[in-house]
């Protein structure tokens, strides 16, 4: 029987079919023997998380684009799906042609959350390619990764052949033309893994040698040949005009949890928020022009038919003219009958219009993130929001005909007392104070406030990469205090248990050596792991006693200024040294202003003409 | 101004349920720029029906939406159209343009004909020499299963039509709002009258929905 066969067999028994049947509108199967290179797209994550994932769909395009290339697609399969698939030795297939993952030159692995970790090596399983790098033979796949978690690559050196730093859609097909060189000249791995060494923004971990001292910190860290550079330098799309972007887009017949257009309306965030690994990984902030992205809404929205176009981006409300954004978009899909939503908005845009546009279309809940609730912890954190601005946002919501608002927290973060923890239910209830402030003819019925609380990670290019985060105790301690005060009228409280955040500290700051308990994890049969149902903490703390780390050692250790951090040798664009001043201003509650005001010197304007508020005159 | 289309579901997405494609044909219809209508209130939809939910697991080879314009269009336009706004596995073959008087198409259908495809070997030399005499019965037993109950009915009345060759099943079933007798209860009972006592894989292949014409006689319900 041949995979197709087998795989309709299974399709049977398992439950949620859709979620691997493909043939969805806008996908691309193109001839296998016409196209030289074959590029295996993975997810690690299921189906409905994946196809959610705008960064997919933009090198799914990308790469599918280009004449000798295709790119097919691989996601997670459920706990029964992967029973069926042992007991019918299937492996793991893509989605267009159901060819297994083996049977592709390069596979591609997008790190956007360490916990997604154990799936990779469980789809690589699966596909039937070797786990490590160093068992991969001739004619293995190359297995490459990328995405915002690649910016600490060392808990997956062992398991991942090279790493693209930086904005996928620069060097992705560089990166293929070398793999194709590969096949077409014959070369070997190991040749050709050197050559991937020589492009900017590429790291081949097995090209470097670490030294640990006895208690596990770095104390060198080396390329061993020439090819390698000592640093790599991130990539950047300078432009977004006119770099790719999609204009077709795969649309899943089954709800996926974003099941909209996405339209990136902006990369990077000036904002400077010192917990936030995205607001630094992603700089320089670039803006994709308004001319360009109707244009790209009215084609995406002509291929998709989709409902509703949500305008991603980190700060959305940052956009120079969003308003105009927002009125001209509405303007044109209006008679399509397209809503408009904005992801990310945060407190202190100037949106008051545009929240009255929004509203034309579909009315849905806001939300809002303040992240600490006293005025010195937001000072630590540098966000730069106070409760006025978070009332009168809250105020101008409710008028509008608003019921429902949720806010946002951290709690963990450094520095944080009780009186911070205080400080989330006092802004609860002010919220709340808000609402019975305005007329009961004026306002919508059926206030709800959410309030969720997440446990703080510190992590790396952040200027809390030295800090520890609060032990599991510490943090249960903090919710069951959350819990206590939060417990007014209106006022819906969420929390998650920490153990989960506890594994992500580890694996956000982890080496090297973290890898083998990563595997030993795995074979164990941690999988899955974000997913509330089969998370299994107990597991994982097994797997580090196996190993003989100690997690404490990744999660709550202060970090000296001093030491070599495993992910030294990636150039962010951000400097140590703007970091460090960072934590010292943080340490002191004051705040660093917004790059719009004024250049702060975070290290890009060491790259000329790469951001447009650098001034290279700053310190 | 109605549409009818006539579509196939593949069966690469036979396991898609109707809900989905509910939502695939409104998406398609979106991307076709077709002049569809929309219903008036909060949530505007387009005006869009289907003959007969098909079940998940089955594919359809004449299954038939009827969407409401809001202006006129050809019915070689329709067509045209809507093939390129649609994937390869929700392609359809026909289109007819109807009054809005038109009865529903609901109301009108009547019975399906099937092809029961049997994938497991050697059920087919056991399945269809049974069939004669099931069908010289005057009642024939099988379970019904709701949201809330099973029930046993008697599903003989509702065989029209009921022959093998093959590895196919092939049988014409009443299929109406307030009886039908589906493939998986055609399917239990004959296992039995075989004396095969387990599940048959089968692929389910629903060929046409009929409605009757005024002579009484079942036609494919798109020609009604």
């Amino acid at each position: 029987m041949d995979y197709n066969e087998r795989m309709e067999k299974i399709l049977e028994k398992v439950q949620k079919a859709p979620r691997y049947t493909g043939g969805e509108m806008n996908t691309t199967i193109k001839r296998w023997e016409e196209c030289p290179l074959h590029f295996g797209f993975c997810f690690p994550d299921t189906y409905e998380v994946g196809m959610s994932h705008l960064g997919m769909k933009i090198l799914y395009g990308l790469i599918n684009r280009e004449p000798w290339s295709l790119c097919e697609r691989f996601f997670m399969p459920w706990t029964d799906m992967i029973e069926l698939m042992k007991a019918e030795e299937l492996p793991l297939l893509s989605m267009e042609s159901r060819r297994p993952l083996s049977d592709f030159d390069v596979i591609g692995f997008t790190l956007q959350y360490e916990m997604s970790y154990s799936n990779i090596l469980a789809m690589m399983d699966l596909g039937g390619v070797p786990l490590e790098n160093k068992d991969r033979g001739e004619n293995d796949p190359i297995v490459v990764a990328g995405g915002p978690c690649a910016f600490n690559p060392e808990p997956l050196a062992d398991f991942i052949d090279a790493f693209m730093i930086g904005d996928g859609e620069d060097v992705m097909t560089e990166l293929n033309r070398v793999i194709l060189e590969r096949k077409e000249k014959g070369l070997t791995r190991a040749e050709c893994l050197r050559n991937l060494a020589a492009l900017e923004g590429v790291y081949v971990p097995s090209l470097y040698d670490v030294e640990y001292d006895d208690s596990g910190v770095i104390t060198a860290f080396r390329p061993n040949c020439g090819e390698a550079p000592a640093v790599i330098r991130k990539r950047v799309v300078t432009d977004l005009n006119q770099t790719y972007y999609p204009e077709e887009i795969p649309v899943p017949y089954t709800e996926v949890v974003f099941d909209r257009i996405m339209l990136e309306i902006m990369r990077g965030c000036t904002r400077g928020c010192r917990f936030c690994q995205a607001g630094m990984l992603y700089r320089p902030v670039r803006e994709r022009s308004m001319e360009k992205l109707i244009d790209l809404a009215e084609k995406l929205y002509r291929s998709t038919g989709y409902e509703e176009i949500s305008l991603s981006s980190l700060s959305s409300g940052d956009y120079s003219c969003l308003p105009e954004l927002i009125r001209e978009l509405m303007r044109r899909l209006k008679d399509q009958r397209v809503s408009i939503s904005l992801p990310s908005l945060r407190i202190d845009s100037v949106l008051k219009e545009s929240l009255e546009e929004t509203q034309q279309v579909k009315k849905t809940s806001l939300t809002f993130a303040p992240e600490a609730g006293t005025q010195r912890m937001r000072d630590v954190i540098n966000k730069g929001v106070t409760e006025e601005d978070l009332l009168e946002k809250v105020r101008d919501a409710f008028e509008g005909g608003w019921s429902s608002v949720k806010l946002y927290f951290m709690d963990g973060l450094p520095t944080e007392t009780t009186e911070d923890l205080d400080g989330i239910a006092d802004l609860a209830r002010k919220v709340v104070e808000e609402y019975f402030r305005v007329p009961k003819e004026k306002r919508a019925k059926g206030l709800r406030v959410t309030v969720s609380a997440s446990t703080f990670v510190p992590k790396p290019f952040t200027p809390f990469q030295w800090d520890a985060q609060n032990t599991i105790p510490e943090i249960i301690g903090k919710q069951d205090h959350l819990k206590k005060v939060l417990n007014i009228k209106g006022v819906h409280f969420n929390w998650h248990e920490p153990y989960l955040s506890f594994l992500e500290a580890c694996f956000a700051r982890g080496d090297r050596r973290i890898g083998a308990v990563l595997k030993r994890a795995y074979e164990k049969g941690c999988i899955l792991d974000g997913w509330t149902e089969t998370f299994r903490f107990d597991t994982w703390m097994e797997a580090f006693r196996e190993c003989g780390l100690d997690p404490a050692f990744y999660a709550n250790r202060v970090r000296d200024p001093e030491e070599i951090l495993p992910w030294d040798h990636i150039d962010s664009g951000i400097t140590k040294a703007f970091l460090l001043r960072e934590k010292k201003k943080s340490e002191q509650a004051l705040t660093t202003k917004d790059c719009r005001q004024g250049c702060n010197g975070c290290g890009l304007q060491r790259w000329k003409g790469v951001c447009g508020y650098a001034n290279a005159g700053s310190v | 101004m109605r549409m009818l289309g006539v579509f196939e579901k593949g069966e690469r997405i036979r396991h898609i349920g109707h809900l989905d494609i509910q939502r695939s044909f409104q998406r398609g219809l979106r991307r076709s720029g077709l002049p569809v209508a929309y219903s008036n209130g909060f949530n505007p939809h387009i005006l869009i029906t289907f003959a007969s939910a098909l079940s998940t697991g089955a594919c359809g080879r004449r299954e038939i939406l009827d969407v409401t314009m809001a202006s006129g269009v050809s019915e070689a336009e329709f067509l045209e159209r809507m093939n390129r706004a649609m994937p390869p596995e929700l392609q359809l073959s026909a289109a007819r343009a109807v009054d809005d008087r038109h009865p529903s198409l609901m109301g009108m259908l009547c019975a399906a004909s099937y092809e029961i495809v049997l994938r497991d070997p050697d059920c087919a030399e056991k399945l269809i020499p049974a069939i004669p005499a099931m069908m010289a019965k005057e009642s024939v037993t099988a379970t019904r299963k709701t949201k809330t109950a099973v029930k046993e009915c008697d599903i003989r009345p509702l065989i029209y039509v009921l022959e093998g060759s093959g590895q196919s099943i092939f049988a014409t079933l009443a299929l109406t709002e307030r009886e039908a007798c589906k493939p998986g209860m055609l399917m239990e009972a004959l296992s039995r009258e075989a004396g095969l006592d387990r599940e048959i894989r089968t692929l389910v292949i629903r060929k046409e929905l009929l409605g009757k014409d005024e002579e009484g006689k079942l036609v494919p319900l798109e020609q009604l």
